[in-house]
């Protein structure tokens, strides 16, 4: 396929001195400007997923992996993390640990990664003022990294990596140390995003966000591949719960009106659509 | 046990008023649900609760005794605080010996650490984990290891702050296992959380704060009857509540079965017009 911009292929790794595999045989394809998102329980290996799929593993973590990640139809075995980091840019999911811990202010710790690739001075100014501004950062911009509060170091996190301007974005539960009128703040940049073509990789537990953003969903189990399809197919699969993943509650809504015979279809994953079928079926 | 809380001010050094005179009594063993959007005063409030805080003025009571007349050490046998970060709590090198350090501490029996021990690493789920290092342990084996070492004080009172930040579906449901099991033992339980639908199902009481004041205080139901008030600090209903609010179904839902009730009983009248 021609728009696929990212190719897993087979795909199993085991950390050094771990008993059993992170993950194994994963398959799957993100098409360019998709919203794509990873769901299982903790230590389902969505994770290490998103570190294999930006190269810090096999380049970073030590261990055993097998198969093939491409971005743009290139192996990521056979690039470097710089070179990657300009298609791919992953948001830890502790933003502590992407802080390079050299920087003294906000402002160098964005411009840490354009440093590091040569970007003219002028350039790079005009980058880091456009993230801060965009992260909502911006008067914190001469404050040290270490003095900031959790969801602050969210927002340079986030910001050190989308000022690389990769084509995908891999966020692993991004927003863990932000309030949800902060979260849905940053939601919000992440979709305005991929609105303007951007390919975000998301792993999330809030099940009603992921149901609303994604275009297809992954489900982990124990390191398994267990499904693949759009959030309608995935959280409408009452096998799904067995998985440990939380179906949205429009869904169940949706369930016990079908159950009722007062809905038919596939089951709504967001707020209004079910408000409008719930004011169908009362009217049935 | 009960809580009074009077006329509660607290200014930080830099000037900020936190709290700008919170009165309200806890009584007993009905979980009590503190919400409303950051920089409202939550975890102000709750840190004085077991002295980690001082009022700046008015007073706080703890079963008549003013908090000001012993240390957070002295208190914390009596309320526990279980951090929203485990790692700013977690120090020792096994879980074993960072849930007996408390009791140790306190002079509790060893028999009376061994059993407790025992009981509260399952209900945790860290039984086969006590050798562990903690920082070997999974995020939220973490989390469920600084609950243990609380709980295992046997406190009256057990505060939780964000407890369900990063847990998945399996840790959700051992939570409210615990919650559920420190009623039954007697104990009151106190959470700060974002998290509508573990309030709504695991709290009885909600204190919803706004700027520093108390917005709405009351049962569950009620509170969340009020979405437009709620709005003001940042607080929407969860899912199941904002359906039946907009499908109009007038009674304030929070389970699938009360929902459906709702909704037959709506469609019922309909029918009968």
């Amino acid at each position: 396929m021609n728009d696929t911009i990212l190719e897993v292929k087979d795909l199993s790794f085991r950390y050094r001195g771990a008993k059993r595999k992170a993950f194994q045989h994963i398959s799957f394809d993100v098409r360019k400007g998709e919203f794509f998102c990873i769901v299982g329980a903790n230590g389902s290996g969505k994770s290490t997923l998103c570190n294999a799929l930006v190269g810090l593993i096999p380049f970073y973590f030590e261990g055993r992996m097998k198969g093939d990640v491409f971005i743009n139809g290139k192996n990521t075995k056979e690039s470097s993390i710089a070179e990657l980091s300009s298609e791919i840019g992953l948001v830890f999911q502790n933003p502590f640990n992407q802080l390079s811990y050299t920087a003294g202010t906000v402002e160098e710790e964005l411009a840490y990664g354009l440093g590091n690739k040569g970007i003219p001075r002028e350039e790079m100014k005009k980058r880091v003022a456009k993230v801060a501004k965009m992260m909502r950062i911006d008067h914190i911009i001469n404050k040290n990294p270490l003095e900031l509060s959790g969801g602050q170091v969210q927002r340079v996190a986030f910001g050190s990596t989308f000022i690389m301007e990769p084509e995908i974005l891999v966020l692993d539960e991004c927003t863990t140390q932000l309030d949800p009128l902060g979260s849905e703040e940053i939601f919000d940049i992440v979709k305005d995003l991929n609105k303007n073509g951007i390919t975000v990789i998301m792993v999330d537990h809030d099940m009603e966000r992921v149901a609303r953003c994604a275009n297809r969903i992954l489900v982990l189990e124990d390191g398994n591949q267990v499904a693949i399809d759009t959030p309608e197919k995935i959280f409408g699969n009452p096998d799904m719960v067995a998985h440990q993943i939380d179906v949205p509650d429009y869904v169940s809504i949706c369930q016990e009106l079908k159950n009722r015979g007062l809905f038919k279809g596939e089951v709504e994953v967001e707020e209004e659509p079910t408000i409008q079928a719930v004011k169908e079926a009362l009217k049935v | 046990m009960k809580i009074e809380l009077k006329e509660l001010r607290h200014v930080y050094p830099t000037g900020e008023e936190a709290l700008k005179g919170i009165s309200t009594v806890i009584e007993g063993t009905e979980p009590v649900a503190i919400i409303g959007q950051n920089g409202a005063g939550k975890t102000t409030l709750v840190k004085h609760f077991n002295g980690i805080l001082r009022p700046s003025s008015g007073d706080v009571l703890l079963n008549g005794e003013s908090i000001k007349t012993r240390s957070t050490a002295q208190w914390s046998k009596l309320v526990g605080y279980v951090f929203q970060n485990p790692d700013d709590q977690l120090f020792l090198d096994s879980v074993k010996r960072e849930m007996e350090f408390g009791p140790r501490q306190v002079g509790m029996p060893e028999d009376k650490i061994a059993q407790r021990l025992k009981v509260i690493s399952e209900l945790c789920g860290l039984q086969d984990k006590l050798d562990m290092h903690p920082f070997d342990l999974t995020s939220t084996e973490k989390k469920f290891c600084t609950v243990a070492s609380v709980v295992m004080m046997d406190p009256e009172v057990v505060i939780f702050d964000e407890p369900t930040c990063g847990q998945d579906v399996r840790g959700n449901e051992r939570l409210s296992k615990i919650v559920q099991s420190l009623k039954d033992a007697g104990k009151l339980c106190i959470t700060i959380s974002h998290d509508m639908k573990f309030v709504v199902n695991n709290f009885e009481r909600a204190i919803v704060l706004y700027k520093g004041k108390i917005l709405l205080d009351g049962k569950m139901k009620d509170v969340f009857a009020q979405p437009d008030e709620l709005s003001k600090t940042f607080v929407s209903p969860p899912p199941i509540t904002r359906v039946a609010i907009g499908a109009e179904l007038g009674e304030t839902a929070f389970t699938i079965p009360e929902f459906m009730k709702a909704f037959d009983a709506k469609r019922g009248a309909a029918k009968h017009e």
